[in-house]
């Protein structure tokens, strides 16, 4: 059924484009100079694309209908089931839209006598740009939430305009060049020319366009390096980009080298120039067909996950950290990226011209280029893994790393050590002392590494791999775990000023506060919070003073939330004010006492930003002693420049 | 013009990609509340779930369970209408024990997702 759909699809997006093409093609190149035999023939190719733009259009509602519902085509059409979807569902709408946009092209092409006139063409042109530009309500673009929804949808609509007015119009061009090949006389010959300049310029700006809306639309749906080159959506991408890059050359040919040629003799027998239209009308065919690979792509990419939404099995044994990259800076592999593509489209213009020696110098230097950005970023080349950049299937979050840690306890302590240490009963035994799991270095490390470690084990069997025995779930857990308790052993060294270097973030949790239930990921989206751990009953006096610094803090944005890890029996009455402390499962109690120390005195307090790192920690034994109101108020003001958590596409959990 | 060999090329080419299956998904779980795994101290009224994007009403469906089976849902899944990316399942009044929440999603661009995730109801 998919392959179905895929087809359905493919043949969709080339029958509207070349309607529209064909408008485009009339409107704004060939204008009233086309001759009545190329209106026939055009008039020929626009019912042709309309017939199957409706067949390959209704085909693509069954089959999208089939797949809502999980039924077979047959109870589709008998049940109703088209009905609820075009009714109610935005795909139907936007169906029900276009369908009247195709009866309205059909009445224009039935019109007699109509590919004349002016105001005709460009009725059509508008429907025929309608028809293909609603296809983005259809796609990806429509489901982005949000603003930067509109700005995907835009992007995807303008990107559909640009392939009709390009791609559509290669066509009618090929169609034109061979009528002027065919009558070949001086008029239509400078007809031809001008065909061609009025086409290179429309194309010229699509490819432009096509290119700058291209990008953004990548953005949304790959948006990373990872996603790009170890997904089957980024693969299938790059495979269309590649093939739009030849298309590219292709132009750029007809441009550079074809096109003056039709000026070129007149004179001299005409030769050349029958030989240039021939050339001109083949390359635009070419181009044709591979516009057609690329809308093949399309239909095969509308319906697979973007490259964000599913794990990238990463092909290479290294990984760039642009962490290590620092004082080169971002700005500067910008600026490379920027010199590089210069140089290459340089490359590609100078080769389509025909200017081969220069072509060679050009190539040559973007060789030297490469090589010199290779040596500069070597550095900053960390070992990978194929599952580096897979996200956590599990959240990291308290109930996650509550499961991880009775894992851990089973299959990893024997040699890492309870503590985590390396120093198991089963470490002195080996050869290779197994790795301090609380060392920083472990942060160096994606949990994706990790995941892969975990699975396959390392050095040569010295580790064992684990994924015989646990399930993919398990590792992960025992992943989260690991991550919280080197997350809570380096919080331990964050002290009172706040900190510029973010510390491994506390992972998510749930807490009943006034018998509602929070999340801390819920918190930190609103600002600075302050995590008050209470490992022993708090005493009376305490609680006052966070009462009254809970009024402050609230009036200046911090979120402050108190959590008694050990409930006892209630205070006695009368002595305390009310300050409401938040009671937690548990399962997360036991995460977040990874992040208290046992010298700390029975509390801990923790400045988290809005990412979720420690910024700074107070305790009650601590030297600097435990924070006042004022104090905080400063510190939260200062967190609050801390950037947030990068909001991620494709969310997993939660 | 066109010679023969490009068009079969490009059949060729449109037939291997014909091959290319993707799996389906698309709105994935965001966050929900109850939070997945959590334990809430008492009965929830409703389960809320948030979506990474717009849902159609009309095939977004979404069941809790108890241990045995059994459906405490007291009415059908609604979508938001003021916030498609949201879903919500009102609940019968639910004993202390352990639920799963089972949802199957149609995003507005056509594509189905499905999961689950468990919540528990702390005794008294």
């Amino acid at each position: 059924m998919e392959d179905f759909l895929i087809a359905a699809r493919a043949v969709h997006y080339a029958s509207t484009i070349s309607l529209a093409g064909v408008f485009a093609f009339l409107c704004l190149i060939a204008g009233p100079s086309a001759s009545p035999r190329l209106c026939r023939r055009l008039s020929v190719l626009a019912w042709t694309s309309l017939v199957l733009a409706l067949c390959s259009g209704g085909a693509w509602l069954l089959f999208v209908s089939t797949q809502m519902s999980g039924q077979s085509a047959a109870d589709v059409v008998t049940q109703g089931v088209i009905g609820i979807v075009l009714n109610r569902t935005q795909f139907g709408e936007v169906w029900i839209l276009r369908s009247g946009f195709a009866v309205i092209l059909a009445v224009l092409l039935m019109m007699p006598h109509g590919w004349r006139g002016r105001s005709w063409r460009w009725t059509g042109l508008v429907f025929a740009a309608s028809l293909l530009a609603s296809l983005a309500w259809a796609g990806h673009g429509a489901a982005t939430p949000g603003a930067p929804g509109d700005l995907h949808l835009a992007a995807d609509v303008i990107h559909l305009l640009a392939a009709g007015a390009w791609v559509g119009s290669l066509v009618p061009l090929a169609l034109s060049l061979a009528e002027a090949r065919r009558n070949y006389d001086l008029g239509a010959i400078s007809a031809a020319r001008r065909v061609v300049v009025r086409f290179s310029v429309l194309a010229a700006l699509s490819v432009v366009i096509l290119f700058t809306a291209g990008l953004i639309n990548t953005w949304f749906l790959a948006g990373t390096v990872p996603a790009l080159i170890g997904t089957r959506y980024g693969h299938l991408l790059l495979l269309k980009i590649a093939i739009f890059i030849v298309m590219v050359v292709f132009g750029a040919v007809n441009l550079l080298r074809m096109a003056p040629r039709l000026s070129a003799g007149a004179g001299d027998r005409h030769r050349p120039v029958e030989a240039a239209l021939g050339h001109l009308a083949r390359n635009a065919s070419i181009e044709a067909l591979l516009g057609l690979c690329v809308l093949t792509i399309v239909a095969i990419l509308g319906i697979l996950p973007p490259g964000l939404h599913t794990e990238p099995g990463w092909p290479l044994p290294f990984r760039l950290e642009l962490g290590a990259l620092r004082p080169l800076a971002n700005f500067e592999l910008v600026i490379f990226s920027v010199l590089a593509g210069i140089f290459t489209v340089g490359g590609v213009a100078t080769g389509a011209a025909g200017r081969y020696r220069a072509m060679t110098v050009v190539w040559a230097g973007v060789l030297v280029w490469v090589a010199l950005a290779v040596f500069v970023v070597r550095p900053a080349l960390e070992p990978a893994y194929p599952t580096s950049f897979f996200a956590p299937a599990e959240p990291y979050a308290a109930p996650s790393v509550a499961r991880g840690a009775h894992i851990y306890a089973e299959n990893c302590a024997l040699c890492h050590g309870a503590g985590g240490k390396g120093d198991g009963p089963a470490a002195a035994a080996l050869t290779i002392r197994p790795a301090d799991l609380l060392e920083p270095h472990l942060f160096a490390h994606t949990p994706g590494d990790l995941f892969w470690l975990v699975s396959h084990g390392k050095g040569d069997g010295a580790m064992p791999g684990f994924a015989g025995t646990l399930s993919s779930a398990d590792r992960w857990d025992v992943i989260n775990f690991v991550r919280a308790r080197g997350a809570g052993s380096l919080s331990h060294t964050v002290g009172p000023q706040i900190s510029p270097l973010a510390a491994p973030p506390m992972p998510d949790f749930a807490f009943i506060e006034d018998g509602r239930q929070q999340t801390l990921a819920a918190l930190e989206k609103t600002g600075p919070t302050l995590i008050v751990l209470f490992d022993a009953p708090p005493n009376a006096g305490r609680l006052a003073r966070l009462t009254a610094a809970r009024r402050m803090l609230t009036n200046a944005g911090v979120r402050e939330v108190a959590i008694d890890l050990k409930p006892g029996p209630p205070p006695r009455t009368g002595s305390s004010p009310s300050l409401p402390l938040a009671t937690v499962s548990p399962a997360v109690a036991a995460t977040l006492q990874l992040f208290c120390a046992p010298g700390d005195g029975g509390e801990t307090d923790l400045m988290l930003d809005r990412a979720g790192h420690p910024r700074a920690r107070w305790s009650a034994k601590s030297a600097a002693g435990l924070p006042d109101a004022d104090t905080l108020v400063a510190d939260a003001a200062q967190v609050a420049q801390f950037p947030a958590a990068a909001e991620s596409h494709a969310g997993h959990g939660g | 013009m066109i010679g023969n060999h490009p068009i079969v090329a490009a059949a060729l080419f449109a037939g291997a990609m014909l091959g290319v299956r993707g799996a389906d998904a698309h709105a994935f779980l965001d966050h929900a509340s109850p939070s997945v795994g959590s334990t809430v101290p008492s009965p929830p009224g409703a389960v809320t779930m948030w979506f990474t994007q717009q849902l159609e009403p009309a095939f977004t469906t979404a069941t809790v369970t108890d241990n045995s089976g059994t459906n405490v849902d007291s009415a059908a899944a609604a979508v938001d209408p003021k916030d498609p990316t949201e879903l919500r399942v009102p609940l019968k009044p639910l004993p202390p024990g352990t639920y799963t929440v089972t949802w199957h999603a149609l995003s507005v661009d056509t594509h189905t997702t499905q999961g689950h995730f468990n919540f528990e109801v702390a005794g008294k």
